[in-house]
């Protein structure tokens, strides 16, 4: 199968997936306790007010209505209304995505820097004290909680040796580059008010702030990554292939570099396409302790408020995430490795 | 002062009699030991006692909470200690003092704490929190051209009439004016409003102050006010069912009034908070600005006549404003004003001690230390508008006995809780009313703490061996959780009552709470409740009258004290 046909069978297969989640998503609000109404209104709002804001949200419809009515909007790219904040829902995560974003794959390039090389050197050092350091930072890695090394960055990089900023995103990456591009996307939000100077001083800020976030969110996946790479390594050093190829006299790095680890990339790519998707919703607590503006705290917002148009918004695009991340991973498998094949 | 002393007998009397011999019957056993004990009973004789009551328990039909009958006051009480003993209070304020004694002595809570919001500023900056809870940044000096505020939370879209949150409401009050204002001192004073009166009952004016400009250029005019009432009270109006309808509770409609700068107010009934109402709610708009936008448009966008005017807005990331030079009190001392939010205490907190920002909210008890030992940093804590109190449902077994309510107050150690768990910051309380709100009574102390008496009025009521649950919410107040276990494990050391605690999600808890159904609502519970209007009405009456929203009592008395109350003028 070819890769074009081999994309639209994923794509078609997606789009499945993404209309069971809008629905299943769209049903768990009826068992779900507590009602939008009672979070909106006043405690002690009268009957007429709840009814009214009922009304005005279309939550007195039959919910086989209400279903019909949101997946008309959605194929209309109207995702709802956001009665927490009085805004479309669309506007609302569109606001978030770049920085959920620019997280996810900001932690991913920290992972992937730091893993792979380690992981290698962990393999082919095996039970030397590159080794043992390696396997050691993977294991305190993997045992650390992110709120706790998250907090701790913050006093030992921001509030002891004020190297970093404590939190916030105080520019965007994309915000960035508009000092060079000017960009006019004809929806203000997603507008980027230029708060600081240059591109450089832009640029810089944006580093500064995305740093600590990073390599909190990161040193899990880091170590993970680390164990990965020196297992498949370990494994594929042991193979006949390698012997074949360092028999026909390769040179070891060629031998390591781009036989034994093209082909331990493979498991690597696969876990990295999964991280990727959680990190695009489940990133919370590093978002929290940062205060990132990111998709996780916005969903656990919304969940907190009831506010179900949002709810679903937000686990859609999540969903949608994951597909597309699913789909990409899997046409880069058939690049890695032709045996594998686009079946 | 009426300082209650559940050991001296001449002070007791007020409860006892009325409402021990109700049990005569069902716990004569329990009466008789207490009366052994010494606590009850001005002249020891309960046979007298039960003989008297008879008569009052008979028309209190559900336990005596009715307050129905004049009750026969037995030999040597001090008929004033008692609050239905007492003759017909005079004015406003007095039929609310005489409402909370009521409350006080019935026990429909456990009166708890007046919770504390704990800010944290640069030790440069020059500011007073005010106890109304909104962050009004016009007053504030700080050291620089520019002023940033991190909150918990970013508001909830611009809208001034789409919300009821504080975080939102601290955003558009610096862009949008009310008619009037309070002081730091809580009293009230003009803002776009330069005059007001009352004219007759039910009917107030608001003369409109001229050469007030919105952001845009525009002039306001008496048509904006009136609108901007309008369309918080109707639904029909301005495009939204705005969620504050109820914060100006009982307005009818706003006119202009022909041929002046001013509008009229109308009310259901004399409405005696409402200027209070207007000087803590109703954010004026333009009419026009309003109506020529959607709601989208209205959530991002700004057009007050406000100290500051708004520069730019994220979603959730940061509202800018500057300062606008042409405002009607002169520009503020600073440009630019910048509203941030992170919902984790120490990254407020670590914010702060960076100087990344300037003010912080909810600095949480184990963070003040550190706020408190940088040097460029202080704490600056002021009480709340907000009370939080353990509501017993009136209509259910053992909190249909006031005796039973009582013994829960006397049963928990509040001053160790406040110390302790809230390190001090809160104040203990004894009333539904807070002070410094109208109606406050002031000759009321907290319940003492006094295990033994209380085992000792749980045995009189009867209920020796109940078993009762606490709900609480979770998170949705400063150490909720932990107020309700400490609560909850005070009762549980009690030898004839056990206790625990059941952590329940706020939304959940709230319907239950809220859905005009007594019966739904758990026997048992931790709440907390804001009243920004400094006024004893806007908490008694929803929290404790017959037909209040959330009640959980039901007294004919305090009914009808609250009723005469609220005929009469209040003093603001």
């Amino acid at each position: 199968m070819s890769l074009g046909r081999f994309l639209v069978r994923r794509t078609l297969q997606g789009l499945l997936v993404v209309w069971g989640v809008i629905t299943v998503v769209f049903f768990l609000r009826l068992l779900s306790p507590g009602d939008p109404v009672t979070f909106i209104a006043p405690l002690d709002a009268s009957p007429e007010l709840k009814e009214r804001i009922a009304e005005d949200l279309g939550l007195n419809e039959p919910i086989y209505v209400q279903y019909v009515e949101y997946l008309g909007g959605l194929l209309q790219g109207d995702m709802g209304y956001s009665y927490q904040r009085g805004l479309s829902a669309r506007s609302v995560i569109w606001a978030r995505v770049p920085a959920t974003v620019e997280l996810a794959v900001a932690a991913s390039v920290v992972a992937m820097v730091l893993s792979i090389p380690l992981g290698v050197v962990a393999a082919t050092r095996r039970h030397g004290p590159a080794d043992y350091g390696a396997t050691l930072f993977s294991l305190v890695g993997i045992s650390t909680p992110n709120f706790w090394l998250g907090i701790m960055l913050i006093l030992v990089m921001s509030v002891q040796f004020d190297l970093f900023p404590t939190s916030q995103r105080q520019v965007g990456f994309l915000e960035s580059w508009a000092h060079l591009v000017r960009v006019d996307f004809g929806d203000p939000s997603i507008s980027f008010p230029l708060r600081v100077g240059s591109f450089a001083d832009s640029l810089l800020t944006w580093l500064q702030h995305i740093t600590l976030p990073a390599i909190t969110l990161g040193t899990y996946f880091t170590a993970l990554i680390t164990r990965l790479t020196r297992s498949g390594m370990l494994d594929e050093l042991g193979k006949e292939y390698v012997t074949a190829a360092r028999a026909k006299g390769l040179p070891e790095t060629l031998v390591r570099y781009r036989h034994a680890l093209r082909n331990t990339l493979i498991p690597i790519i696969t876990v990295l396409g999964l991280q990727l998707g959680t990190l695009i919703g489940g990133a919370v607590i590093t978002e929290e302790v940062f205060a990132w503006p990111g998709l996780g705290s916005l969903l656990i917002d919304a969940i907190n408020a009831r506010d179900w148009p949002l709810i679903q918004a937000s686990l859609i695009v999540i969903g949608v995430s994951f597909v597309v991340i699913n789909i990409a991973v899997d046409a880069v498998y058939g690049y890695l490795n032709p045996q594998v094949g686009y079946e | 002062m009426i300082s209650y002393n559940p050991h001296d007998m001449a002070d007791t009397e007020w409860f006892d009699r009325r409402t021990f011999l109700k049990h005569s019957s069902a716990a004569g056993a329990s009466l008789a030991t207490l009366s052994m004990a010494g606590c009850i009973g001005g002249d020891g004789d309960g046979d007298d006692d039960g003989d008297d009551g008879g008569d009052d328990d008979g028309t209190d039909g559900d336990g005596g909470d009715t307050g129905g009958g004049e009750p026969d006051v037995p030999d040597g009480v001090d008929e004033s200690a008692y609050w239905m003993d007492m003759e017909e209070p005079e004015g406003r304020e007095g039929y609310f003092h005489r409402a909370n004694l009521g409350a006080h002595q019935e026990a429909p809570w456990i009166f708890l704490n007046r919770q504390y919001s704990n800010y944290g500023k640069a030790a440069s900056l020059d500011w007073e929190p005010r106890s109304d809870e909104l962050i009004w940044a016009y007053p504030m000096s700080p050291s620089g051209s520019s002023l940033t505020v991190t909150q918990g939370q970013m508001d909830s879209g611009l809208d001034p009439h789409d919300h009821r949150e504080t975080p939102t409401d601290n955003i558009v009050t610096q862009a949008y004016d009310r008619l009037l204002m309070r002081t730091p001192d809580d009293e009230i004073e003009g803002a776009l409003a330069e005059d007001w009166e009352r004219l007759e009952a039910g009917h107030v004016r608001f003369h409109i102050r001229e050469g007030v400009t919105f952001h845009n250029g525009d002039e306001l005019t008496p048509d904006d006010v009136a609108f901007s009432i309008n369309r918080v009270i109707d639904p029909d109006v301005g495009g939204l069912a705005s969620p504050q309808n109820d914060q100006l509770a009982g307005v009818t409609d706003a006119e202009v009034v022909d041929g002046e700068r001013a509008v009229d107010v109308f009310s259901d009934g004399i409405n005696p908070v409402i200027f209070s109402l207007f000087a803590s709610y109703c954010n004026i708009v333009q009419r026009d600005w309003i109506e020529s936008r959607n709601s989208d448009e209205i959530n991002r966008t700004m057009n007050g006549t406000g100290a500051f005017q708004l520069d730019s807005y994220e979603s959730d990331v940061a509202v800018t404003f500057e300062a606008f030079d042409d405002h009607w009190r002169g520009a503020p001392e600073f440009d630019t004003l910048e509203f941030r939010a992170a919902s984790e205490d120490s990254t407020r907190v670590n914010q702060l001690i960076q100087g990344e920002t300037d003010v912080i909210v909810n600095v949480p008890p184990q963070e003040v230390s550190r706020v408190q030992s940088e040097s460029s940093t202080e704490l600056a804590p002021v009480p709340s508008t907000r009370i939080i109190y353990n509501g017993m449902r009136h209509d259910v077994e053992p909190f249909d006995d006031p005796l039973f309510r009582r013994a829960m107050n006397h049963a928990i150690d509040l001053e160790t809780i406040v110390e302790d768990t809230l390190q001090g910051f809160a104040d203990q309380t004894a009333q539904p009313t807070l002070e410094g709100f109208a109606g406050y009574n002031e000759d009321l102390d907290p319940y003492p703490y006094d295990p033994d008496l209380a085992e000792e009025l749980v045995e009189a009521s009867g209920y020796a061996g109940a078993d009762i649950e606490l709900h609480t919410p979770v998170g949705r107040y400063l150490k909720d959780l932990e107020i309700a276990q400490a609560t909850a494990g005070y009762i549980d050391d009690l030898d004839n009552v056990s206790a625990s605690v059941n952590q329940r999600e706020f939304g959940t808890l709230a319907g239950e709470l809220t859905d005009g159904d007594i019966t739904t609502s758990p026997h048992w519970y931790l709440i907390g409740w804001g009243n920004a209007v400094f006024d004893a009405s806007q908490t008694v009456i929803p929290l404790l009258t017959s037909d209040g929203a959330l009640t959980s009592w039901e007294n004919e008395e305090f009914d009808r004290l609250v009723e005469e109350a609220q005929s009469l003028p209040g003093s603001q």
